[in-house]
């Protein structure tokens, strides 16, 4: 008899009353008692899972729900950074929607995440193909790659600021010895966004090709054997089964690209460090400008609302993807 | 025995009701912190014989051994003579300026009681109410001391905030050596900002710029472009209170710094720290002529001893008159901080004194720890020698003479200024559209405005 039926067969609480003592008899003076559990073990696993996660989800709401939740009241209120604060109800948000250098700042976010977002699956999931056999150098490229992403991303700026700086930058003489001379790659606001994304891309590709490396090793080498015995081309094999299969892995890159690059958790050092938001606010995204109303200007209440509404906004966008594929659930058949 | 966990839960807790109380214990904490929100800077208790804090950006932990030796023998002099005890804290220039620290600690209550501030700060601070009354703590003497115009921008009602430690007129600098490659002497230093335009040209390689202006945006870049717009007569507001932004003056100085930068002969982006870096564009060979302040004949001086350089004054457009602007920090007294009265005291006692170590304190500052025009004209006689010689008797004598404070402006006009000085200078917007559209976001946002006269 397993002793999960024995258990069964026998009142709980009344499990050790029978066993024999470990260490010699066992002068016992009164059967000690167990209240019987009203809780089925169903729910009993059910109040284990979540005490589990409750030092976690404690966390979360104290560190990142009550400082959303503060936000979203500041938002509220006018606050001028000295310890006034003045209930203004709505008046932040209506003063976003007429403020042209809001709006510039939400173009400008728009327009670096749509750039980033391709540019880090298609450099990310390249990287991951190249290094994705395991051999003595591969080991050495992964880290190489992934290299960049261990520096701090203020020096990571500051290397790049001199790379591209006018005339005596390595990649501005380049430029020059290629017959483009003249080109301000931070400077010129036609180049500084464009800049600014090359420099994300070099610095969280070697991120993302781990993240693609994890998914192309879960694929079964059976599936390529079986196509390359079939005829099938490296094409083909990419075509139809490799980027089919990644899909779970795709859906969880594009998501935190995305949220990376609309949230600005990372662009913000690199445009703070490279540009300051300029030239002629071309590099301006949304958190820049945040960050300026609050800590440049003081206008911490403003600068709550535009989080706010940064905030929906990227909840609505992952809602949206994980409406469109169900939750991240992806059919195979 | 079983190999079920013995979960420590109420055995009467069903699912409902554990889910009921922990949402009922979030919910109360929640609560707790939105309810007290608007007193949480309040909060802090503060011991009040504890040292008043000096946030500043020179010492302790400064690169610049006169400069953190002169703050140290300041504040152990105060320390040696006062009960009440003052601690420097030393906060990263790049942080104290740029950086969260000060808007975060204010913001919280948990400002400094001394600091240091720049006009472009000064109406943040005033209006936010935390700059105490220092004239009290004056001697009448003492203030006669000071011009009128140097006080000018931290006074309000008659009333000083601020006391300036230095005057930090602006200037051009060159470089002899350019100068000497491209057969030019001192003789040929500009006049006209034509003139300016076509010898940064000359002067312009395929590795050197012939000129330079601060790039960046930011309250240094408007700073540096004042003067221009002063030259030809512009202001950015008239005497009616409205926008005086849209005037021929306004879109020359625009054109000007845009032709520069179209013409090739000025860089879209700077070296090092700025373009109030003098080391790392001047001499380093990145650029034959740099608009910088005073201080650079220090930075020149500790950094680059060797390098041959010559100084003249901001060149005018062919309508215009000289003026220059001098900017300048400024010490100042937390009105919230633990002992205001205290705080204040110690300002004046430091630069405003009639005593003659407060007038070599400032003098020293002005030319052993920094090279800046002294605030006080006691300060100035006291050194008479060393304001008459070299560069910083150039300054005295030709520059300093045409200096027009840095103005005080909110952030948000800073902001509309600045944006002009960006759109036209490196993207390209047609100086005139962008002063008009300028002008009527400075119209906007003066209606409103309540607070500090601008000056």
């Amino acid at each position: 008899m397993s002793s999960r039926t024995a258990n069964a067969a026998q009142p709980r609480g009344e499990a050790f009353a029978g066993s024999e003592p470990l260490h010699g008899p066992m002068i016992t003076t009164a059967k000690p008692k167990f209240k019987r559990s009203r809780i089925s073990s169903r729910h009993q696993e059910w109040i284990a899972g979540y005490l589990f996660v409750l030092p976690d989800a404690l966390g979360l709401l104290v560190f990142l729900g009550l400082p959303m939740l503060l936000s979203l009241v500041l938002g509220l209120y006018e606050v001028d950074g000295f310890g006034s604060y003045r209930f203004v109800g709505m008046a932040n948000y209506a003063k976003m929607m007429s403020d042209r250098l809001f709006w510039q700042s939400a173009k400008v976010t728009a327009l670096y995440a749509v750039m980033l977002v391709p540019l880090l699956y298609v450099c990310g999931l390249g990287l991951a193909l190249l290094v994705q056999k395991t051999n003595r150098f591969n080991g050495f490229i992964r880290s190489m790659f992934f290299a960049p992403h261990m520096i701090s991303l203020v020096v990571v700026a500051l290397v790049w600021q001199f790379l591209v700086v006018d005339k005596i930058g390595v990649l501005t003489r380049l430029a020059s010895a290629l017959g483009f001379s003249g080109i301000s790659l931070l400077g010129d606001p036609d180049f500084a966004l464009f800049t600014v994304v090359a420099v994300s891309v070099w610095f969280l590709m070697g991120y993302y090709m781990l993240i693609f490396l994890g998914g192309l090793q879960d694929i079964p080498a059976m599936y390529y054997e079986a196509a390359t015995m079939d005829g099938a081309g490296p094409f083909a094999r990419f075509w139809y089964i490799t980027l089919p299969l990644l899909k779970p892995t795709s859906f969880f890159v594009i998501m935190i690209s995305m949220v990376a690059a609309v949230a600005g958790s990372q662009a913000f050092d690199i445009i703070w460090v490279m540009t300051s938001g300029g030239p002629a606010n071309s590099t301006s995204v949304l958190i820049v400008y945040i960050y300026q109303q609050a800590f440049g200007f003081g206008a911490f209440g403003y600068a709550a609302a535009m989080s706010s509404i940064l905030v929906i906004s990227l909840m609505v966008l992952t809602g949206l993807m994980f409406l469109l594929t169900r939750g991240g659930r992806f059919n195979y058949d | 025995m079983s190999d079920k966990p013995k979960l420590f839960v109420p055995s009467s807790w069903s699912r409902r009701r554990f889910l009921r109380n922990s949402a009922t214990f979030a919910a109360a904490g929640v609560a707790s912190g939105v309810s007290g929100f608007p007193f949480i800077n309040k909060l802090p208790v503060r011991a009040q014989d504890a040292p008043l804090k000096f946030w500043q950006f020179y010492a302790p932990g400064g690169q610049v051994k006169p400069q953190v030796e002169w703050f140290e023998k300041m504040v152990a002099d105060w320390n040696d003579s006062h009960e009440q005890k003052v601690e420097l804290e030393f906060v990263p220039n790049k942080e104290y300026i740029n950086g969260p620290k000060l808007a975060t600690a204010f913001a919280s209550g948990q400002g400094p009681d001394v600091f240091i501030i720049s006009p472009g700060d000064f109406l943040r601070y005033y209006n936010g109410g935390v700059l105490q009354d220092l004239t009290p703590y004056i001697d009448e003497k003492a203030r006669a001391d000071f011009p009128e115009s140097v006080l000018a921008t931290r006074m309000v009602d008659g009333k000083i905030y601020g006391l300036p430690m230095e005057v930090e007129p602006m200037a051009m600098y060159y470089s002899v050596k350019a100068f000497e490659q491209a057969g030019l002497n001192e003789n040929d230093v500009p006049k006209t900002w034509d003139e300016l335009l076509e010898l940064g040209k000359k002067l312009t390689t395929p590795e050197r710029y012939g000129l330079l202006f601060q790039t960046a945006p930011g309250y240094y870049q408007n700073f540096t472009w004042y003067p221009f717009l002063w030259q030809g007569g512009g202001e950015f507001q008239g005497a009616d209170g409205k926008s005086a932004f849209d005037s021929p003056a306004t879109v020359q100085a625009l054109k000007f710094w845009q032709d520069a930068v179209n013409s090739g002969a000025a860089p879209r982006q700077v070296l090092g720290n700025g373009a109030n870096d003098s080391v790392a564009n001047l001499a380093s060979g990145y650029c034959a002529i740099q608009n910088v302040g005073i201080w650079a004949i220090s930075q020149l001086k500790n950094n680059a001893k060797d390098f041959p350089y010559g100084v003249f004054r901001l060149p005018t457009p062919a309508n215009g008159k000289y003026v220059t602007v001098g900017g300048g920090w400024a010490f100042v007294a937390n009105a919230k901080g633990r002992n205001p009265e205290a705080a204040g005291q110690f300002c004046a006692w430091a630069l405003a004194s009639t005593e003659q170590g407060s007038v070599d304190r400032v003098a020293t500052w002005c030319t052993e720890a920094k090279s800046d025009m002294p605030p006080r004209d006691s300060a100035l006689k006291a050194r008479e020698a060393a304001f008459g010689e070299g560069m910083i008797g150039k300054f005295a004598r030709d520059i300093h003479p045409g200096t027009r404070a840095e103005p005080r402006v909110p952030p948000e006009v800073y902001k509309i200024i600045s944006d002009a000085i960006q759109q036209t200078m490196q993207g390209g917007a047609d100086p005139q559209a962008t002063a008009s559209a300028a002008s009527q976001q400075l119209d906007a946002y003066l209606a409103s405005y309540s607070g500090a006269p601008l000056l």
